[in-house]
């Protein structure tokens, strides 16, 4: 048979009970779009998680004080054996290392004339603005030097904003944590991250952070390295050298790949997981398919019979019944993302910073869901309407 | 017509029509089932995580050093601020009327050396007052001494794992350890209460907090915890507390002050916000449910038009009619509900056998919302084919003409 | 043309045996034109959809146009209906959805047939048989002479050689079924080989040769009459 015809045929049979169909197609659609919408959505919070993370690059390694990391808070808590600034220095020397930057971060006032913020102040040197991609819109970062460092400061966007309003920051007298800072550069605007306003910032030099929150030692050192090299490659050197100073594996690495991918991994189970919520009322959509499908191969037994007897092959009553299972649902799929695109508008106007992203990957992928579960709702039934005895089928009325 | 007539009625029509009898309910099942284990869950995972970090009463303040601007957002958790929460801070607040008990606290990682054997540990400074406050049990031995704050005395009280860790099948108690390069007899061993989430003190150890400042060489805090006296009102102490710190601390605010429950509340808010999340996504089912016992009830009416004829023949009314297919559907419609309730329910207690730390929890506001949402699909979908029947003119019914 | 040997078919019903064919010898030449007559329960349907290969038969050989039909597999046996075989049965058995033409058509619609192949073929049955100003009714807008005409031409648009009517005029008024038997007689004319089960003396005794069977067996058959013309049996093929 040509599959015109059987299209031809099947679309007729189904025009026929045309409510049937519509409320069959209608129960499938609920759970394409339900399936679709869950997934887009879920999709999209993975990539605006890790546009998130990965906005400072991915070369990156980074070492925290303590073996074992609590929590992730590792670096937060006091140490034994703390990571000094010459650990940072001595990692320069090693192969590939491009960048090596020291972190300690805390928070305090920032004054300027009357105007104060209490806001968080992070100790680095002048190599984090180019190591975290941070750009400067004003001035410049803290100087790359060594040894002692001068009282400069470099302001977050946020942070000039409350302190000097639209007047110019460079140049100025701050003072944090009660010591004067020279204001040397205001950064570009980053906007939030998971709740951290990374606006709201007060940059200094590392020395001078350290001994402003009466520190013994880091919080974190960021290493980035040059291509060429890989990050196992990377943190197996500088676990070496620790080691080597350190005496004993006293600190912890972790490489942005690593963390970047089980982030990944992790948002993706999620998506996963939401998806396969909507898919029970794929699943309810589909046990809708069988029923119908079951009760019109009962309805139409005499047809089936005659198309027997006009010479119609076992494969050839299965491919039409199949194919009448595998239109609903097709249908139904299409009705779906209709469906879909039509909420996923509505919360886009509702929720504007939603992140959306649709890719026709995945709405070929909930076709295709579609198509199976047609096929999976349909095989049974067709398979009954196939095996039917013909002369016993023309008897039924 | 009579309730157990019209039931009796239904039966046999929906015993006639077995396989698609079968397949409504299993679609009301699932949805029903799919509504309460997901809420179930949900709820579950809701009473573990308040129960696990639910270790502070909530009369108890948390200070920590440092202060942002903006309120709402993330507080400073580094735990550093530009002048440190010294002891001395902590003894005054003592002494505040508002406040009952302050447990100072520093928290950081010590490599810790039993004969041979050496380990990093969780080592918390702190004082008596904190186990009164995590009401932390010491199951051999005892908590750390009350003793004025400045004195470095040499004890320490260790988890159950730490003990297994350091000392295996060694007596531990009096037992002499090394953090750093100084020494800590073992007083005390904390019972194993497996808490997993928020600090983990099973894998710690606990010293005096001036220990503790000498050897991670360290003056300020990481935390305080304050315990309001019973009486004093919240917000007063609060403002008590803010009022003590700033004018110690040259006329500047610079700590934050937070409660458990304010710190649970976003988690609560969240998880409650989640479990009704998957609860509307499972009960989308519910409407898929629905719609198909829709088509099927017009099938059922298409399928009967000639006994709708003769029915109304014999004198039913269009109410009847109308009652008879609506009657069907609802009953469907209850019979799947309250199959779905029961495995619902059986996979939620199942779960709670295989996981135990998992609490079994049976929401009546769940229940009574799928079983609502379920009955009232079947009304609202069934009631257009039902309205069909009663529509049909009788004549044409008898003769299978009416549509 | 058609020849059974020793057919036999025993049917359960409920838990009792029923000989439906009893052990039937029959041989059929090409172009012959059968009646089968006999009581309800007879045997007759059953005999017609054994020649019709609808059914199978438990015992016996069935040889059509010189091949035994029943080492064929079910799907050989469909080609061979869609081929040489054309049913006419007394519910019509139109699907109600098709036109009349699209109803007539099913048959080459199966064989994967193209529509401008078709086409002609189609229009050509039509016009044959009278149909041009109903072929796009819906087969409930047509009176039940007009349905088995329709299904007469369905059953006839692919050529057949053989063409088997269950009581064609069981669901029709006289007047209708005496058009409906001409209709079969004139295909039967022009070459096709006829079998038509009838309750109908009057119908059952227009056929040259006439069977009368009894629980399932042939108790009377008059024989096959003189051999049809060859130039005939060609238009057929
Ligand atoms: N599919 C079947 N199952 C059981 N019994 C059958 C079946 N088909 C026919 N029979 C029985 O076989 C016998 C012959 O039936 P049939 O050929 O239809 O008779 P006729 O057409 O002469 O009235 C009858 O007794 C009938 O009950
Ligand atoms: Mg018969």
């Amino acid at each position: 048979m040509r599959t015109a015809d059987v299209l031809r045929l099947v679309t007729r049979a189904l025009l026929t009970a045309r409510l049937r169909s519509f409320l069959t197609i209608l129960g499938i659609a609920v759970g394409i779009a339900a399936v679709s919408l869950l997934t887009t959505l879920g999709a999209g919070l993975q990539l605006y998680v890790l546009d998130n993370f990965s906005q400072f690059g991915s070369r990156i390694v980074a070492v925290n004080p303590g073996k074992t990391q609590t929590g992730g808070i590792g670096g937060l808590l006091s140490s034994t054996r703390p990571l000094s600034l010459d650990d940072a220095d001595s990692l320069r020397s090693l192969p590939f290392v491009e960048r090596v930057v020291p972190v300690v971060q805390g928070s305090g006032a920032i004054e300027f004339g009357r105007r104060v913020r209490h806001t968080d102040i992070i100790g680095g040197n002048g190599e984090m603005a180019a190591a975290w991609r941070f750009g400067i819109a004003q001035g410049h970062f803290l100087p790359v030097i060594s040894g002692n460092s001068q009282p400069l400061a470099v302001l977050g966007s946020r942070v000039k904003r409350e302190l000097f309003g639209d007047a110019g920051a460079l140049g100025r007298f701050i003072r944090v944590g009660g010591e004067r800072y020279r204001v040397v550069g205001v950064m570009a605007s980053k906007g939030q991250m998971l709740g951290f306003d990374l606006d709201d910032i007060v940059y200094i030099p590392i020395d001078r952070a350290l001994s402003l929150f009466n520190r013994p030692g880091l919080m974190e050192i960021d290493i980035t390295y040059r291509a060429g090299s890989s990050a196992q490659q990377v943190a197996e050197r500088i676990r070496q050298r620790l080691i080597q100073r350190h005496g004993v594996e006293d600190f912890s690495l972790t490489t942005q790949d690593e963390m970047l991918s089980s982030l990944n991994r992790i948002l993706s189970l999620l998506t996963v997981a939401v998806g396969a919520l909507g898919g029970i009322s794929l699943l309810v959509g589909a046990i809708g398919i069988v029923t119908i499908m079951v009760t019109t191969v009962q309805e139409r037994t005499a047809e089936i019979g005659l198309l027997r007897a006009l010479g119609a092959t076992r494969r050839q009553i299965l491919l039409l019944f199949l194919s009448e299972a595998l239109l609903l649902a097709l249908a139904g799929g299409l009705f779906g993302l209709l469906l879909m695109a039509l909420l996923l508008g509505v919360l886009a106007l509702a929720i504007p910073a939603l992140p959306i992203s649709l890719s026709p990957f995945y709405l070929l992928l909930a076709l295709l869901l579609a198509a199976v579960v047609g096929l999976l709702a349909g095989v049974s039934p067709a398979w009954r309407a196939a095996g039917l005895n013909p002369v016993d089928a023309l008897q039924q009325e | 017509m009579r309730t157990a007539d019209l039931l009796q009625f239904n039966l046999r029509l929906l015993l006639r029509q077995r396989f698609r009898t079968l397949m409504s309910l299993l679609a009301m099942a699932v949805g029903v089932a799919a509504v309460l284990l997901l809420t179930g869950l949900g709820e579950g995972a809701r009473q573990f995580v308040l129960n696990e970090f639910s270790l502070l009463g909530s009369d108890v303040l948390i200070m920590l050093p440092g202060r942002k601007e903006t309120s709402g957002g993330i507080p400073p958790l580094t735990g550093e601020g530009t002048r440190d929460i010294t002891l001395e801070d902590a003894l005054a607040l003592e002494r505040l009327g508002s406040v009952q008990r302050v447990a100072p606290l520093i928290v950081g990682n010590a490599q810790t050396h039993v004969g041979g054997r050496s380990r990093e540990l969780l080592t918390v400074g702190t004082s008596a007052v904190f186990f009164r406050l995590r009401e932390l049990v010491v199951r051999q031995g005892q908590a750390l001494p009350v003793i004025p704050l400045q004195r470095a005395e040499p004890v320490a009280v260790i988890g159950s794992n730490t003990r297994r860790e350091l000392f295996g099948h060694q007596k531990a108690l009096g037992a002499w350890l090394r953090i750093g390069d100084r020494r800590f007899r073992v007083i005390g061993i904390l019972d194993d209460r497996g808490e997993s989430l928020g600090l983990d003190l099973s894998d710690g150890i606990l010293i005096p907090v001036a220990a503790a400042q000498q050897i991670f060489n360290t003056q300020g805090m990481f935390r305080v915890f304050l315990q309001i006296r019973p009486g004093s009102p919240m917000p007063q102490a609060r403002n008590d507390i803010q009022a003590l710190m700033q004018q110690r601390h040259g006329g500047e605010r610079d700590v934050t002050l937070i409660t458990q429950d304010a710190l649970l509340g976003a988690f609560d808010d969240i998880l409650q916000l989640l479990t009704l999340g998957v609860g509307a996504i499972a009960a989308i089912s519910l409407l898929v449910a629905g719609i198909l016992i829709m088509n099927i009830t017009l099938i059922s009416v298409s399928q009967r038009t000639r006994e709708i004829g003769l029915l109304k023949a014999l004198g039913a009314s269009a109410r009847t009619v109308r009652l008879l297919f609506i009657s069907e559907a609802l009953q469907l419609a209850l019979v799947g509900s309250v199959l779905g309730a029961v495995t619902g329910y059986g996979l939620l207690a199942l779960g709670h056998w295989f996981f135990p730390l998992l609490p079994f929890v049976v929401s009546i506001w769940a229940l009574g919302a799928a079983l609502g949402i379920a009955i009232a699909t079947a009304l609202v979908f069934a009631w257009l084919p039902a309205s069909r029947a009663a529509r049909m003119p009788p004549v044409l019914a008898l003769q299978g003409l009416a549509r | 043309m058609i020849r059974l040997v020793d057919l036999s078919k025993t049917y359960q019903l409920g838990d009792q045996p029923v000989k439906a064919l009893d052990q039937v010898d029959l041989a059929i030449e090409a172009g012959e034109y059968l009646s089968v007559m006999g009581p309800s329960g007879s045997g007759k349907s059953t005999l017609l959809n054994m020649i019709g290969l609808l059914d199978t038969p438990d015992s016996g050989r069935y040889f059509l146009a010189g091949r035994e039909m029943n080492a064929l597999n079910e799907e050989a046996r469909a080609a061979e209906r869609n081929r040489r075989i054309g049913f006419v049965f007394q519910a019509y058995h139109l699907l109600e959805r098709l036109s009349a033409r699209e109803n007539i058509e099913l048959p080459l619609v199966l064989a994967g047939m193209a529509p401008a192949e078709r086409r002609p073929m189609v229009d050509q049955i039509i016009k044959r048989l009278d149909l041009d100003s109903r072929a796009s009714h819906l087969p409930r807008q047509l009176s039940g002479g007009q349905r088995q005409r329709v299904a007469i031409a369905r059953a006839v648009i692919r050529k057949p050689a053989l063409l088997l009517a269950d009581e064609p005029t069981g669901n029709l008024d006289s007047h209708s079924g005496a058009e409906v038997i001409a209709l079969l007689e004139e295909l039967n004319n022009q070459g096709i080989t006829l079998l038509v089960v009838t309750h109908d003396p009057a119908i059952g005794q227009r056929a040259a040769r006439r069977l009368r069977m009894e629980d399932g067996r042939i108790i009377d058959d008059s024989g096959a009459t003189q051999p049809p013309s060859a130039d005939s049996r060609h238009a057929h093929r």
